[in-house]
């Protein structure tokens, strides 16, 4: 059994609470006393591999603590130790709200934001877009882009995003890169490669941006989910895009007329990135492009020019079918 | 009867989760009469129970179980966790046509890959588990090379359990990877593990790669 108490930097011990989750690298466990502060430790095997390494990224992220960008990150605070004072991880605080996962599903999305309509979904991406803007002006790329990394708070539109211990960053001229990423969201030119080799663009981010909002806005479709094609990876280094003009092979059911709801410019920004986009990533939009289409349809939802509804024109939903 | 929820015509249309197939070819012959079945069956329903919590992933695995006991039957056709609402319990009875209940499965199998792709549902992996407490009494090779090739392939993740004097080497030879000996009778424990790798499948953004699994300890003996 792991010991359940800590040290911080000055020798005091703190008593560790249950753990939250399981990840790849390691354990993250609430704080006794604390609700709002948890704790990331490295699996030890992972902390024999390349403990070295992490510390010092680690370090480094901390060395922007006192910067505007980790307001809305949960960024790493302060350094943790075993009882034998290893370094083991770090404390930082802990993001409120449900997984933009539960967000961008058909099936689940009533159940953990009840109430939701689009002026909400838009408000979320807005504020999603403008925290990866921050990160991006201070030179962070965001790398491996889930969705159930960024945590939206129901009725509100606070958005906050966790596991930013993989990001890419320069900092003192040195450079730690992004180890870790998948490939259903990862662009062409980066496909192929191990993630710790390569060196995130904002061009690149563009387009796993792209399919954050895509998957958010399409109810959890995946742009480049083709009927009868091949698996989303291998359409997406073809830039095998089934929306765009017409319907070409758009998978059954109401995903079509999801599409048909959103604005005209916001079905061209992401047909050019999905598209063109796949091949050249300087056809993708940009942020700002992004930032402005969806703040022109947040003031049309606003104005009541365009429904709210999540599924509009359509009484009964998907199939009016919900889990228990 | 069993009294599944079968909603398999707009489940693919309306669920846009990424699927984990994952078939279970469970041994039910008669020499699992007694406490080994009784512990499979409480196994199978934990499995269920312990998806079923984990949103994600009981949108995403879908379940299907074939027993080979005397005959080979097909209890629970390939289900979205979501949607079982039981799955009956099994009885031990006659011989081990494990041969056949491979066949099965992999047919199975591959109409329901099929059936993703036609639908435009993204997939990741399937899963073929397959534990047994003896030997095959039907012809069973021919079926043991098809399913290794396509573990070789990576195609599916083919696991084979051997449970107290089974044979492990003609299981293993169902797999890419040797089969591992279930200690005593813990099939809670293996479950649980299936469980907690099916979670960890489904919570991962990558159909194609292959995701790290937890480790084997706390079910299989050396």
């Amino acid at each position: 059994m792991r010991g359940k108490v800590v040290t911080d930097s000055l020798g005091k011990p703190r008593q560790l609470g249950k753990r939250l989750a399981r990840g790849g690298e390691g354990e993250i466990f609430a704080l006794q006393g604390r609700a709002d502060v948890i704790v990331k430790w490295y699996y030890p095997e992972v902390l024999a591999k390349r403990g070295e390494t992490l510390h010092r990224k680690v370090e480094a992220m901390r060395a922007l603590r006192d910067t505007p960008i980790t307001r809305d990150v949960c960024w790493p605070l302060i350094r943790v130790f075993d009882h034998e004072r290893r370094w083991i991880g770090f404390a930082m605080y802990r993001a409120r709200g449900v997984k933009m996962g539960f967000l961008a599903h058909a099936l689940l999305y009533e159940r953990h934001f009840p109430g939701l309509d689009r002026r909400q979904v838009v408000g979320y991406l807005l504020r999603f877009v403008e925290i990866v803007q921050q990160l991006h002006q201070a030179g962070i790329c965001i790398g491996d882009y889930n969705l159930n990394n960024v945590f939206c708070v129901p009725g509100s539109d606070q958005v906050s995003l966790i596991d930013c211990d993989s990001y890419q960053l320069r900092v003192d001229g040195t450079f730690y890169p992004c180890p870790v990423g998948s490939p259903d969201m990862t662009p062409k030119e980066h496909q192929g490669k191990a993630f710790r080799d390569i060196v995130r663009t904002p061009r690149s981010e563009a387009f796993s941006l792209a399919i954050v909002l895509f998957k958010c806005l399409m109810l959890g479709r995946h742009p480049y989910d083709i009927v009868g094609g091949d698996d989303p990876v291998r359409n997406l280094r073809r830039g095998n895009f089934a929306y765009g003009r017409g319907q070409r092979s758009v998978p059954q059911g109401d995903w079509y007329a999801l599409w048909q709801a959103l604005p005209e410019a916001l079905r061209e920004h992401f047909a050019v990135t999905f598209t063109g986009g796949a091949d050249d990533p300087g056809r993708r939009t940009t942020l700002a492009q992004w930032h402005e289409a969806l703040s022109t349809y947040r003031e049309a939802l606003d104005r009541g020019e365009s429904p709210r509804d999540i599924t509009p024109g359509r009484a009964a939903g998907f199939g009016g079918r919900r889990v228990r | 009867m069993a009294t599944y929820r079968l909603d398999r015509d707009s489940d693919l249309i309306d669920n846009p989760s990424p699927r984990c197939a994952c078939m279970l070819v469970l041994d039910t012959s008669a020499s699992m009469f007694g406490e080994p079945i009784r512990e499979l069956n409480a196994g199978v329903q934990e499995f269920i129970a312990a998806i079923q919590e984990d949103e994600m992933a009981a949108c995403s695995v879908e379940l299907g179980v074939i027993t080979a006991g005397g005959q080979v039957t097909e209890q629970l056709p390939f289900t979205t966790a979501m949607n079982i609402s039981q799955c009956r319990q099994f009885t031990a009875s006659g011989l081990t046509p494990l041969g056949a209940a491979m066949t099965l499965a992999m047919d199975r199998l591959e109409a329901r890959t099929a059936a993703y792709r036609q639908a435009g549902v993204a997939y990741y992996q399937p899963w073929l588990v397959v534990i047994s407490d003896g030997v095959p009494t039907d012809e069973w090779e021919r079926v043991a090379a098809r399913s290794r090739a396509l573990a070789q392939q990576r195609k599916t993740v083919v696991i084979p359990v051997g449970v107290e004097e089974a044979d492990l080497e003609a299981l293993g030879a169902f797999s890419s990877r040797p089969a591992k000996r279930l200690e005593g009778l813990k099939f809670r424990e293996f479950f649980l593990w299936l469980s907690a790798s099916m979670s960890r499948v489904s919570a991962s953004a990558s159909t194609t790669e292959q995701v790290k699994l937890p480790p084997t300890d706390s079910w299989d003996s050396i």
